[in-house]
């Protein structure tokens, strides 16, 4: 941003700028997310308007649409939590792999945690929510792997390779999953939405059993993104300036992994919203690791919540999965990253 | 065309002046194992099961001697259904070869790249959408060739750069069948089972007139395959070389590229887009073969081998459930990719 060439006072004043800039991004995103919170409060199946919602909201409502409109809470909040996640993770991942293509559906890490889920609630007899976060972690963890084993075989892995393993992974594991459901259509009839990714459907029990973990990564991410500014100097600057690249490394991932088991167990597999995040707050407001992650954890959500609504609204009475919704925002994106990669695999 | 001919005097089999098919003696022992092992499928597929005719009757009741059980089951049932499997299964392996062909790269696959999955959901628009209005194979073409349209435009290099090429497929591949799901859903609202035949393919309940469609694409295709058959061998020399041979290197690109569109689109119009078939066919004939080539021919019969025995596996697994084929398809052919590329990385090749 700023180069040695400029003098002090200049160079302050261009600090100053750059943060009324962010501060006003943030402002903006902030507003945006008010509003995604509100439109997914208020249009669903039954149409309410805005001046019930805000009845309901004061308390005031008719019991009958306070029920219609209280039933629109869980999904609003497990959008929150789960666009949070994703988004966080995807820059997470991003960072750490100094791959722009870096995303936990695109490389496996949410199909990981379904087969997990899966997994427990069909031969293991797991019953519960807690049960299914803690299989969806063990998933995930042994997808990342498998990914990262595919995608580093032989020399130094490039952006496709880890792309193309965690594209393999995804494929065999979402067989799977759709197999297992398909044949047990008794134990997964609440799961038929959850496979592609959706919101409805899902209550307070599961949000409070994903908390742990998405805490858990968030503040690990938090710590860390001053380290990872250091990291994208390159290892041996990270070094130099005291920080472990590995542990830096590791740790990043690990934090990304608990965020998408956590959205994962909550919302299902949603791919895209980790890819799309991260490029569209990077050219907003640069490459800061500390700005990138808080950024990231405005747009999320919103980014999420709004393809909710729309597949609330372009189906009526019936819904589209979000993870549909996520797919026809974010390939677009994926194809625009394409043009902007380097040289060939 | 003359110098096509003088450069490579043997090994082909040539009709005329413009045919020139390369036959190698490798290629035609392979081709008779494939074909004696889809015949052994076949009957398997036939005569095993609860509804199965038993191997002894099978010469007899296809020869029209068939009892009332056994002709609703030949006819009706497992005939339709098989003689689909064997043509959807050689179109697939040749539409791979084809599009390996021209992008040099094995993962440039028509169903890696999103191809597949764009006619699977031209293929659902038409089916859905407009009952009636048009022919499912004329979808299937269009939905093709759009994903080949943007998957050409987005990675800006056309099909030169193996990284973006598979880069872009993944990302039309996630456009493709998002926009399957929300036909399916917007017109059959909640069948789990409508929604799996049209994303993952399926060979359940096919009828005589699939069979026809499917056999008629071949029928036109593969003539016409014929022809720059001879043309892609020199190409797989390089272009320049190919260019002094006298083959140039664009026409038999955009003939090569637009006949693995039909083919993909035929095989998508009567059996959904079934995964992997038409990446792991040319491959597995590749290292049966042992030779450089397009291997045509024997990617057809593998791939129809393939089909006829991921199907067998779906009629007569344990599962209480009817799995569609394409789930089978995309879990093995899937941990058989992994298996290629790290065979591939770890030798540097790819």
């Amino acid at each position: 941003m700023s180069t040695g060439s400029l003098s002090r006072p200049r160079e302050a004043a261009a600090k100053r700028a750059g943060l009324a800039r962010r501060l006003s991004f943030l402002l903006l995103a902030l507003v945006v997310l008010a509003l995604a919170i509100l439109a997914s409060v208020a249009f669903g199946s039954h149409p309410t308007s805005l001046s019930q919602v805000f009845a309901v909201l004061n308390g005031t409502a008719d019991p009958d649409i306070a029920v219609v409109v209280e039933s629109r809470y869980p999904r609003t909040a497990l959008g929150l939590l789960a666009g949070l996640c994703l988004a966080v993770a995807g820059t997470l991942m991003q960072g750490v792999t100094r791959n722009p293509l870096a995303d936990p559906g695109l490389l496996g890490i949410t199909a990981g945690a379904s087969a997990g889920i899966v997994t427990a609630t069909a031969f293991l007899g797991a019953s519960g929510q807690w049960a299914a976060v803690w299989w969806a972690l063990a998933g995930a963890l042994a997808a990342g792997v498998l990914v990262h084993v595919i995608g580093t075989a032989g020399s130094a892995g490039g952006l496709v390779r880890l792309v193309l393993a965690g594209a393999v992974v995804s494929a065999v594991l979402g067989a799977y999953v759709q197999a297992v459901a398909l044949s047990k259509p008794q134990v997964f009839d609440s799961y038929r939405y959850w496979v592609v990714g959706a919101l409805g459907g899902r209550d307070f029990d599961v949000f409070v059993s994903v908390l742990p973990p998405a805490v858990a990564g968030l503040v690990v991410a938090v710590l860390l993104s001053s380290g990872l500014n250091t990291l994208a100097l390159g290892d041996e600057s990270a070094a130099a300036l005291g920080a472990n690249p590995a542990v830096m490394r590791s740790g990043g991932l690990l934090a990304a992994v608990l965020l998408s088991t956590a959205a994962t167990a909550a919302v299902g597999p949603i791919a895209f919203v980790g890819l799309a995040v991260p490029h569209m707050v990077r050219a907003l407001v640069g490459v800061d690791f500390r700005v990138q992650i808080a950024f990231s954890a405005v747009i999320g959500p919103a980014l999420l919540l709004l393809a909710d609504v729309v597949g609330r609204l372009v189906l009526r009475p019936q819904e589209l999965m979000v993870g549909v919704v996520t797919a026809f925002i974010g390939a677009p994106a994926l194809l625009l990253a394409v043009r902007r990669m380097k040289g060939a695999s | 065309m003359t110098r096509t001919r003088a450069a490579s005097p043997r090994g082909f089999v040539t009709i005329g002046r413009a045919v020139a098919i390369p036959v190698a003696r490798v290629s035609v022992v392979v081709a008779i194992v494939t074909v004696v092992l889809i015949v052994a499928a076949a009957v398997a597929t036939l005569s095993l099961g609860r509804l199965g005719v038993p191997v002894t009757d099978l010469p007899r009741a296809l020869t029209g001697g068939a009892d009332g059980a056994q002709a609703f089951v030949l006819g009706r049932l497992r005939g339709p259904r098989l003689v689909v499997a064997v043509g959807t299964g050689a179109a697939l392996g040749l539409s791979g070869a084809l599009f390996q062909t021209v992008t040099r790269n094995p993962l440039g696959s028509p169903d890696v790249i999103g191809l597949a999955a764009g006619a699977g959901a031209g293929a659902a628009v038409v089916a859905l959408y407009l009952p009636g209005v048009l022919p499912v194979p004329v979808g299937a073409l269009a939905g093709a060739a759009a994903a080949m349209a943007l998957v050409y435009v987005s990675t800006g290099t056309g099909f030169r750069n193996p990284g973006r090429l598979i880069v872009a497929g993944i990302g039309v591949f996630s456009i493709a069948t998002a926009f399957t799901q929300y036909v399916v859903y917007a017109v059959e609202r909640d069948k789990a089972a409508v929604l799996t035949a049209y994303v993952n393919g399926s060979l359940a309940a096919r009828s005589w007139s699939h069979a026809v469609t499917i056999w008629a694409v071949l029928l036109v295709v593969v003539p016409l395959v014929a022809l720059i058959a001879g043309r892609l061998e020199i190409g797989e020399m390089g272009d320049e070389l190919a260019g002094v041979l006298g083959a140039g290197p664009r026409s038999t690109w955009a003939w090569a590229v637009t006949l693995s569109i039909v083919l993909s689109a035929g095989a998508v119009s009567v059996a959904g887009p079934i995964a992997f078939i038409a990446l792991t066919a040319p491959q597995i004939a590749k290292r049966v073969t042992g030779r450089p080539g397009p291997h045509l021919t024997p990617s057809a019969l593998v791939g129809a081998l393939l089909l006829v025995l991921a199907d067998l596996a779906a009629q007569q697994s344990p599962l209480p459930v009817n799995l569609p084929v394409g789930i089978y398809t995309l879990a093995l052919g899937g941990a058989y990719l992994g298996h290629l590329l790290i065979r591939e990385w770890r030798k540097g090749r790819l």
